[in-house]
């Protein structure tokens, strides 16, 4: 639909096979208008599959590179859009993995335009759906570890912590060695909703491995993460309950935990009040891991004194029928761990 | 003159000529030996008859150049030649009558029927007109045919030819529908990331459940068996020093039995080895014992020393006697 009369920001669109091709040529104009034009009648044609298909097998992605280097900061925003369309499917994404032009991306982060720098995160972002995109960004964790503490802009930081919180899922060393846990930490207390659950999430991927959750006992989080629990939004809460989870698997987080007196606001979180159907969906994560963080504390003897008292609710728990079968399972071994006797 | 110009040949063989400019002299066609006045001919090249004038362009300028190409050549000699063969045959047309005789010419007579003047003189007289000028043309009277057939009028009404609502709709429904196809493709394009997204999620978290529970399963074997390996070395250790302090009780009952009877040994072992000793005795034997044997060592060497002087004196005596009884005999 994109006519030059009707949409005078669209370059005209050729029919069928060609339409591709006649776009990527008027990208070579040396006229910067025309080139915005015809970028803006790509985004739009990106959203059919069909499309991307052609865009990549037929080799046009390494004309993108030129573009890249454009002194107009509103081309390379729309360029980096074009990216993001591209990575909605996979072979996009497989196409911009194997082409080159991760580099210039690279490049564009460091970019004096804001626009471009969002955009450029947002194709990351995607990029890392794919588990050899998440890969391939790993040697970059580094340079958005940084990016995240210069960034002012909060959607920007969103996106590069939901980055991060992506490639720290296939690999948390990379993160933990330049100093993420004291940066997430500083952004827990954010007060933008958004950037506290991405960074809480980011902050579960790196507690998984044991260097992770030394280091989240060492940097004090641990509290943040307390009053994080008593969040508004479910999905905070969620993630604050993971990282904890994750946390009081290693003795010292166990130690700690005990000492803010966690154990009755994870109860809390479990008692099943009356819930509507959809809210159960949303807290079935919540339960899942405050279950998991109540499990693991069980193992103390100061934890397994406390919740035996409470042993009760947890049985409730176990044995409801209409329950989830995973929240069930979840419950019952708690009990067991609960119960367990030397 | 001649003297000016010079002509030599060049070292690689080739011939070379120089020389001054000068103006070209007037000369006869046969040439006789330069005369030394030619210098006075020399006039103002403008006034020059030789110098060609005014429009050259269909003057046939032979060249002054002494050599021909030979393409040149061969050109001019054809035209020659052409030029004779033209001839010889526009003679051989020419009837060749006798010469005429001394004192006689010939004359072209006429001898046809009508007499012709056959003078050079043409006459010819100039006659002339004119047209008229042209007179405007006066306008056609309309053509109009005489009226046949029947008459049949037509009009067109205010909105048959252009019917705003038809029309308009093809180009709405392409409007609308490239509108609707592109956004119902964005629309889905976002229904699949959030299905992908939803189902990712829904992912992540049993995956993270499963991961904590694994996680608290290692590191409660981890806990476990270290809990056992400090058992088991404490349990190492306790043996360890029970075994140690039962070797040193054996050791000490043994050496407690061995030295029980160390001192009478070693008292027996000294005593004999004669470290408890009586000084008088020991006196005795020390200084006394020695002073008297060599006391008494003294008085047998005063009596060896005297037996043998006495065997010596009897040695003597005897000897003497032989020698007595042998100067006898």
């Amino acid at each position: 639909m994109a006519c030059s009369l009707t949409d005078p920001s669209r370059a005209p669109v050729a029919f069928g096979r060609r339409t591709v091709q006649q776009l990527f040529e008027e990208l070579q104009q040396p006229e910067a208008g025309s080139r915005l034009r015809a970028l803006a009648s790509l985004c739009d044609l990106m959203h059919d599959p069909e499309r991307i298909y052609h865009t990549v097998n037929g080799g046009f992605l390494e004309q993108l590179k030129v573009v890249f280097k454009d002194e107009d900061p509103s081309v390379r925003a729309k360029t980096c859009e074009l990216l993001h369309m591209l990575t909605t499917h996979s072979i996009g994404r497989q196409a911009l993995l194997s082409s080159s032009l991760l580099p210039p991306l690279y490049q564009l982060l460091d970019d004096s335009s804001s626009s471009c720098r969002r955009n450029a995160h947002q194709v990351l972002n995607r990029l890392t759906m794919l588990r050899a995109g998440a890969n391939a960004l790993l040697t970059l964790v580094p340079k958005l570890v940084l990016r995240l503490r210069e960034e002012e802009d909060e959607e920007v930081q969103v996106l590069l912590l939901s980055t991060l919180s992506s490639c720290s899922r296939l690999d948390a060393l990379p993160a933990l060695a330049s100093d993420g846990v004291s940066l997430l930490g500083h952004k827990l207390s954010h007060c933008s909703p958004d950037i506290r659950r991405e960074a809480a999430a980011a902050m579960m991927a790196l507690s998984v491995c044991e260097d992770g959750k030394r280091q989240v006992c060492e940097e004090a989080v641990l509290p943040v993460l307390v009053d994080l629990l008593q969040d508004k939004y479910i999905e905070i809460q969620a993630n604050a309950a993971g990282v904890i989870m994750y946390t009081v698997i290693s003795t010292t987080g166990k130690r700690q935990c005990l000492d803010l007196d966690v154990i009755p606001i994870l109860l809390d979180l479990v008692s099943k009040d009356k819930e509507e159907e959809e809210e159960k969906e949303r807290k079935k994560a919540l339960v899942m891991y405050s279950l998991r963080a109540l499990t693991a504390l069980a193992e103390a003897p100061d934890g397994r004194r406390l919740l035996l008292e409470q042993l009760p609710l947890l049985v409730m728990r176990s044995e409801a029928a209409d329950e989830d079968q995973d929240i069930r399972r979840a419950a019952q071994n708690a009990v067991r761990v609960v119960t367990w006797t030397p | 003159m001649a003297f000016v110009s010079h002509s030599q040949r060049d070292t690689n063989g080739s011939y070379t000529f120089s020389s001054r400019p000068r103006p070209v002299e007037n000369r006869s066609k046969y040439r006789e030996p330069p005369s030394e006045q030619t210098h006075s001919n020399y006039g103002n090249i403008m006034y020059d008859r030789r110098v060609v004038r005014g429009n050259t362009y269909a003057q046939h300028i032979i060249p002054t150049a002494a050599q021909l190409d030979p393409s040149e050549i061969q050109r001019q000699q054809e035209i020659r030649r052409r030029a004779i063969s033209e001839k010889r045959a526009r003679e051989q047309f020419i009837s060749r009558t006798p010469e005429a005789l001394q004192g006689r010419k010939h004359i072209d007579v006429q001898t046809d029927l009508y007499l012709e003047e056959l003078s050079d003189v043409i006459v010819a007289t100039d006659i002339e007109c004119q047209t008229d000028a042209f007179l405007d043309k006066p306008a056609t009277p309309l053509f109009i045919p005489a009226k046949s057939g029947k008459d049949v009028e037509t009009q067109i009404e205010e909105g048959e030819l252009f019917d705003f609502d038809r029309e308009v709709q093809s180009v709405l429904e392409v409007l609308v529908g490239k509108t609707i196809e592109q956004s119902l493709e964005e629309v889905m394009e976002e229904e699949e990331l959030a299905c992908l997204r939803a189902t990712q999620r829904a992912f992540e978290e049993l995956r993270n459940n499963e991961l904590a529970e694994v996680l608290r399963l290692q590191e409660q074997e981890r806990r476990h068996s270290k809990e056992k390996e400090r058992r088991i070395s404490q349990q190492k250790e306790v043996l360890k020093k029970e075994r140690e302090t039962a070797e040193k009780i054996a050791a000490r009952a043994y050496t407690q039995q061995y030295l029980a009877d160390l001192f009478p040994a070693v008292f027996t072992s000294l005593r004999r080895d004669g470290y408890f000793y009586d000084p008088v005795e020991k006196d005795i034997e020390t200084n006394f014992f020695p002073w008297l044997t060599s006391e008494v060592n003294k008085s047998l060497e005063k009596r060896f020393t005297a037996r043998a002087l006495l065997d010596t004196i009897i040695c003597d005596v005897a000897q003497n006697r032989l020698e007595a009884f042998k100067d006898t005999q």
